[in-house]
């Protein structure tokens, strides 16, 4: 049970191949030590090691000393075991481990003295400046892996590039993740079985995105709100009450002369059992009727008339359509409705104005192909050059054009083949090929660790768009990287994004992660031991899947309005609202919320939900399946909302289950935790962890809420390391947000960089997350100030050459 | 979202499913080509039994580790007693050896903290430690049933099969700062590259015999093969225009793709060599079963078809990543697995966790049925001809222990296995060295594997 995920950050290794990267990163550093020494030349002391001796060591001396220096060595680390100062700014292996742990509040331990914020900031930018040479005007934008697409991604992209929906998880398999997301290059693996999945799936998507069978006779849809009622302006033909006369008119643009097939298809709703009513549907132009069909109740079945017209082009073919009542419903009868779902027409048949469905006309943009191959040629390129910029993602060099007609020609030469069959299978290669799968962004001189660039603008679009639609860059995005003026425009185009309906998918993905709304409908909890009911049917009807997607939903709305509305980011933890639907309010106990549709609903003062941690998810995606976890849930915390990774297990501490032995067997869960942690070795990690997981005790697995567990009260009092004191978890979710919000603001940076660029936030990064921190803390907290600072970040906005800086130090 | 598509009555389909393959038991196998193909370039038989058989092996890896004292055996030789877990066995005595005493030291702690699930998982068929990262930078080493694909893969249609029950993953971070790359692949192509397990029915079937039915798969084959090449020249010819203006990390993943397309090519030209898969006389199953035995024995049945078709000889399961919390309601535990695996040594606790160690004994136990039922050509069974390790990456899962591993070896290898038998290695020994004898059996020698010492004695009779 103590084996919970516990988050632990390394220094990246080096692959074997990148050995050689130190050399010209000594080179860089050989440089910039030089520049740094020439003000200093003809003094006898480094200005840096006057600083340590001034400022540094008194601090280290008097909090770290006492076990890991002079002469103590706790845990096989002495900081005061060098020759010279030089050589102890050298050992970068040592300051990274004193570095990570004063940033993370693992040390001083538990036991010790704390320092205090300005201590604990100059060890931080004394180490980040001298140590490891960061510079944090101009922060070391890291490098981002070449990645294929996410299941996700792969799904949004070809909805939004073909409007065709493909099921991802029916047809690929699940994607690894890394630091707790599934957009990370280094983990985003292609095993063959991608390959075959990719290749699959490329002429499913093919077959549906490009037809075959070659211009057809148009279909003319004509819509419901260009006709007008003359009864009532108002009206509109979706609801046409079959209780009175009604007569809809519309003056109807027709493109060419000729015989067209006509076709209305309706409805007839109001009422699930039969009723008498009847009446008299008419459709026709230049004031005859063309089709009459007596109507009455149908069972809301889908009808369709057809008839043929022989109609003249121009703007004026008056169309009108109309409703006379027969017999009324009967007693206590509902009145019929009928609804007109559409109204086509199709010509002229005499097939002499065919062209290609209107939803494929973006790529056979110029109609029916000329016929001769040569001529050909020209279109196909005009077409593929066009699906291939679109494709990927950047315009198409004129070699692949090339390569993309000569395979679309050679299909279409064949026997049985036609044009079409050539766009569709170049289509497929582009599916399959690796700049439609993987975002490559290609830098000059991409193994020259020193060398850091701006992305290109068409990278920059796939960022955008990858980071808030999940998905390719639209047009717009597109053109302006094609002006070069995204870089320029980019604050105008985050807001055009984030307001996009796409923006949902960002909230959905992150949201499913961050808070692994993701995992609420399908994670193990045993229903009759959250309710206590012996019948797990009867346990299950309650618990069901209504809750705990209304649940996922919760998460999913609550941080969308915030983000929406630009609200500060610490009302993701204090918010007096949430958002509900009948089922899930009934759940949490709150009443007056009716109906399935989930909705805002303001909590009173003393309600036990609103924030995060109110919630059913984050109570679910925490707890064992018959149980709750305090350690997962402190952990949890911890790590998604304090930014503090819990140390590992030091591999010689008994566990949690040593003490739960014997006599102790039968101790609560707080009484066993507390005299697990009378361990020493226990007590640094659990004086974390407890204290936050105790306090949600209130929340059982299914996210109920309980007053006592097994007949005893449930204690929520506790302190955290910093040493704020709560009373419950509403006094710990005010905590979070306001002493603790700088912490709070700082984890949700590191977890929306890690997502957004697509890699784990490293050492280098800390100058870029606290700029982050600083520009949100000075805008009132706002959620869209994060966003705006991860985009407009180093690490978002460039990329520098292959090698690693630290590679050597690799632990 | 991400619901798992469920099949409806699940029991009955995947009955209807199984009626059809009994079809399938009758049909020919393979026996026209068999023995050409069976025989590496330079004429040394690779893969194969006494008797001219396909040699087909098979890993399967069970979760969290057991009940050791509802597993540990008594008695070692042929004089031996089953434990309580060990009953689903009974019937197959004289088909397995039980070892006592593998270790994979690369599982334990060492320098790198917590992580002991990520590290089972892992260390289980690479015998490697992996190195601990969230996500850069993965690197473990290259599985054994890879190495076997990588010497006999071209004797088959599939070079080697992975499976998995794990469709869905847990999102969010994975075990103690491992990357969940460690956790949800057992089988890795080489050190920085997994191999992606499959965990629909459906999919793997359609990897065996193709997609649609029985008429469309004839025609989509041929179709497929055809067309296909052009695409791949095309797609190559990309990646290689790409790779020119990559770094060297990007170039890593470029090359898993580049592999990816090499793979295919390899494969359709297996298809020309071998003609079209043979037609199994059933249709693919639907979809995933809700039921998680169901699911497992779909899967099985899988493997013993792709095994029945010589279309691989070599296949890798991962039943449930190490550390699932998966609850088994069926069988009357509601506990998740992974919590009540840290049973503090109450009563309570290691009786359930005993029940979900015998509900997986009996998983093995219908894949062994399975096999034995198949008659290979030369009129033993599939069993008979096979090598199968079933086994866990820890023992005691109350303290993480990584020796003493559970582990069962099953079939006989063409007859030249040992079986009927415990043995008792007396002292804790890699499981890699397990892993050299029985490479030695396909005829692939190794000096070393992972963190081998040397073989183990008393593999062979």
């Amino acid at each position: 049970m103590l084996d919970v995920l516990m988050g632990n950050r390394k220094i990246p290794a080096s692959h074997s191949g990148r050995n050689d990267s130190y050399l010209i990163m000594l080179k860089a550093f050989i440089a910039i030590s030089a520049v740094m020494l020439i003000p200093c030349l003809g003094l006898s002391k480094d200005p840096d090691e006057a600083i340590y001796a001034a400022e540094i060591e008194p601090i280290v001396q008097a909090h770290c000393y006492d076990c890991h220096g002079d002469g103590m060595d706790k845990g096989d680390f002495a900081m005061d075991k060098y020759q010279s100062l030089d050589a102890h700014f050298k050992d970068i292996a040592v300051w990274y481990e004193i570095w990570k742990n004063v940033r993370g509040n693992l040390m001083p331990p538990a036991d010790k003295k704390a320092l205090s914020e300005s201590e604990k900031k100059k060890v931080l930018s004394f180490i980040e400046r001298v140590v490891f040479k960061i510079d944090a005007k101009n922060p070391d934008p890291g490098r981002v892996t070449i990645r294929r697409l996410n299941r996700e991604e792969y799904r949004y992209t070809i909805k939004d590039l073909f409007n065709v929906d493909f099921d991802v998880e029916d047809n690929f398999p699940a994607d690894d993740t890394g630091y707790g997301f599934d957009t990370i290059g280094d983990v985003l693996s292609i095993s063959p079985l991608h390959m075959e999945k990719y290749l699959d799936a490329a002429n499913t998507i093919a077959a549906k995105a490009v037809p075959v069978d070659g211009p057809q006779i148009v279909e003319w849809w004509v819509e419901n709100k260009e006709f007008k009622s003359e009864q009532n302006e108002k009206h509109h033909m979706g609801y046409i009450p079959m209780d009175a006369n009604w007569t809809f008119k519309s003056n109807r643009w027709v493109a060419h002369d000729g015989e067209y097939e006509l076709s209305l298809e309706f409805t007839i709703k109001g009422s699930n059992e039969a009723t008498e009513q009847t009446g008299t549907l008419n459709f026709g132009y230049d004031g005859k009727d063309l089709v009459q069909r007596k109507i009455g109740w149908d069972n809301s079945k889908s009808l369709k008339v057809k008839t043929k017209a022989r109609l003249q082009a121009g703007n004026k073919v008056p169309f009108h359509l109309t409703m006379e009542p027969g017999n009324p419903p009967g007693e206590g009868k509902n009145k019929l409705i009928v609804s007109i779902k559409s109204i086509v027409m199709r010509g002229p048949l005499d097939g002499s104005q065919k062209d290609y469905p209107w939803g494929f006309r973006h790529i056979f943009s110029e109609g029916p192909p000329p016929p001769g191959q040569n001529e050909r040629d020209i279109y196909r390129r005009t077409i593929l050059g066009r699906l291939a910029t679109k494709i990927f993602r950047q315009p198409a060099d004129a070699v692949t054009v090339d390569r993309l007609v000569k395979l679309a020609r050679m299909v279409d030469e064949q026997p049985g083949k036609n044009f079409e069959h050539g766009i569709r299978h170049a289509v497929i290669a582009m599916l399959a090929s690796p700049r439609f799968l993987m975002r490559a962004e290609i830098q000059a001189e991409p193994d020259n660790s020193g060398k850091v660039v701006l992305i290109d603008e068409y990278a920059l679009a796939s960022r955008l768009s990858y980071f808030l639609w999940s998905s390719t860059p639209d047009e717009e995005l597109m053109k302006l990287a094609g002006e070069k003026k995204l870089r320029a425009n980019l604050r105008a185009q985050i807001d055009r994004m984030l307001a996009h309906e796409k923006s949902k998918r960002f909230v959905e993905s992150f949201v499913g992660q961050w808070l692994q709304a993701r995992d609420v409908e399908t994670i193990n909890i045993d229903a009759r031991v959250a309710l206590g009911i012996k019948d797990l049917e009867q346990a299950r009807r309650q618990f069901n899947g209504r809750v705990r997607s209304g649940m996922r939903e919760e998460s999913e709305l609550f941080f969308e309005h915030v983000l929406k509305e630009n609200r500060p980011v610490s009302e993701l933890l204090t918010a007096n609202y949430t958002f509900l639907n009948e089922d899930l309010a009934n759940w949490y106990g709150i009443k007056d919320v009716k109906g399935r549709e989930m909705r805002k609903v303001e909590l009173g003062g003393d309600s036990k939900r609103g924030g995060i941690l109110g919630q059913g998810t984050f109570h679910i995606v925490t707890s064992n399946p018959t149980r709750t976890s305090p350690v997962k849930r402190g952990l949890f915390v911890l790590e998604n909302m304090l930014a503090t990774p819990a140390p590992p297990a030091a591999p010689d501490v008994p566990p949690l289950e040593e003490t739960l032995k014997g006599k102790n067997k039968n101790l609560s869960l707080r009484e066993a935790l507390a005299l697990h942690a009378q361990d020493k070795a226990c007590a640094a990690c659990h004086a974390r962890m407890d204290p936050i997981g105790l306090a949600l005790e209130n929340y059982n697995p299914a996210g109920l809420w309980i007053d006592q567990y097994n007949g005893k009260p449930i204690l929520t009092e506790g302190k955290l390391m910093t040493g704020e004191s709560f009373k419950n978890a509403k006094e710990l979710s005010h905590i979070l947000a306001t002493a603790r919000v700088a912490d709070f603001h700082k984890a949700l940076a590191e977890k929306m960089l890690t997502y957004a660029v697509g890699r784990g936030v490293e050492y280098y990064d800390a100058p870029t997350i606290n700029q982050i921190v600083d520009r949100v803390g000075k805008n009132q907290g706002k959620l869209r100030e994060l966003i705006y600072g991860v985009i407009e970040s180093a690490p978002f906005q460039k990329r520098r050459g292959d090698g690693n800086m630290l590679a050597k130090i690799k632990p | 979202m991400s619901m798992k598509k469920e099949l409806s009555g699940s029991p009955l389909n995947r009955r209807h499913f199984l009626r059809g393959l009994g079809a399938g038991i009758s049909l020919p196998v393979f026996e026209t080509f068999l023995p050409k193909n069976a025989f590496a370039a330079n004429g040394k038989a690779l893969s194969v039994t006494k008797s001219g058989m396909p040699l087909r092996t098979a890993f399967i890896y069970k979760p969290n580790g057991v009940n050791m004292d509802k597993w540990t055996v008594t008695g070692t030789g042929r004089d031996y007693q089953f434990n309580e877990t060990q009953q689903p066995f009974a019937k197959f005595r004289e088909d397995i050896h039980l070892l006592s005493r593998l270790e994979h030291k690369n599982g334990t702690a060492g320098k790198d903290g917590g992580g002991d699930h990520a590290r089972a998982n892992a260390t289980f068929l690479t015998g490697m430690r992996p190195y601990k990262t969230a996500g850069a930078d993965i690197k473990l080493g290259m599985s054994v049933d890879q190495i076997i694909a990588r010497e006999i893969g071209h004797q088959t249609r599939l070079s080697s099969l992975e499976l998995s029950c794990d469709g869905v993953r847990k999102s969010g971070v994975c075990d103690s700062g491992y990357s969940c790359a460690y956790q949800f692949n057992l089988s890795w192509r080489s050190d920085v590259t997994p191999m992606t397990p499959e965990a629909s029915p459906r999919l793997v079937f359609e990897r065996l015999f193709g997609a649609g039915s029985k008429e469309e798969r004839a025609q989509g084959f041929e179709i497929r093969n055809r067309e296909q090449q052009s695409i791949l020249d095309f797609v190559m010819e990309d990646a290689r225009q790409l790779n020119k203006q990559l770094g060297r990390n990007d170039k890593i993943k470029l090359d898993e793709y580049m592999t990816g397309i090499r793979e295919i090519e390899r494969r359709v030209e297996k298809a020309k060599r071998f003609g079209l898969p043979k037609d199994p006389g059933v249709s693919a199953p639907e979809g995933t079963p809700s039921e998680y035995e169901e699911h497992i024995r779909l899967m099985m049945d899988m493997m013993v078809m792709a095994f029945q078709t010589d279309s691989t000889r070599v296949a890798t399961f991962l039943l449930a990543h190490d550390g699932s919390n998966r609850s088994f309601k069926e069988i009357g535990v509601a506990d998740g697995h992974h919590s009540i695996s840290h049973h503090q040594k109450d009563p309570v606790n290691l009786d359930k966790l005993a029940k979900i160690d015998l509900f997986y004994s009996m998983q093995l136990a219908y894949f062994l049925e399975q096999l034995s039922s198949k008659k290979d050509v030369d009129g033993s069974s599939l069993l008979h001809n096979s090598m199968i390790v079933w086994g866990s990456g820890l023992s005691d899962p109350d303290r993480h222990s990584h020796n003493n591993l559970p582990i069962v070896v099953a079939g006989h290898g063409g007859g030249a296995l040992k079986t009927g038998v415990h043995t008792d290695l007396g002292q804790d020994t890699p499981m890699s060295n397990l892993f050299l004898n029985m490479l030695d059996q396909i005829g692939i020698k190794e000096e070393r594997f992972g963190d081998s010492t040397g073989r183990i004695s008393g593999f062979t009779v």
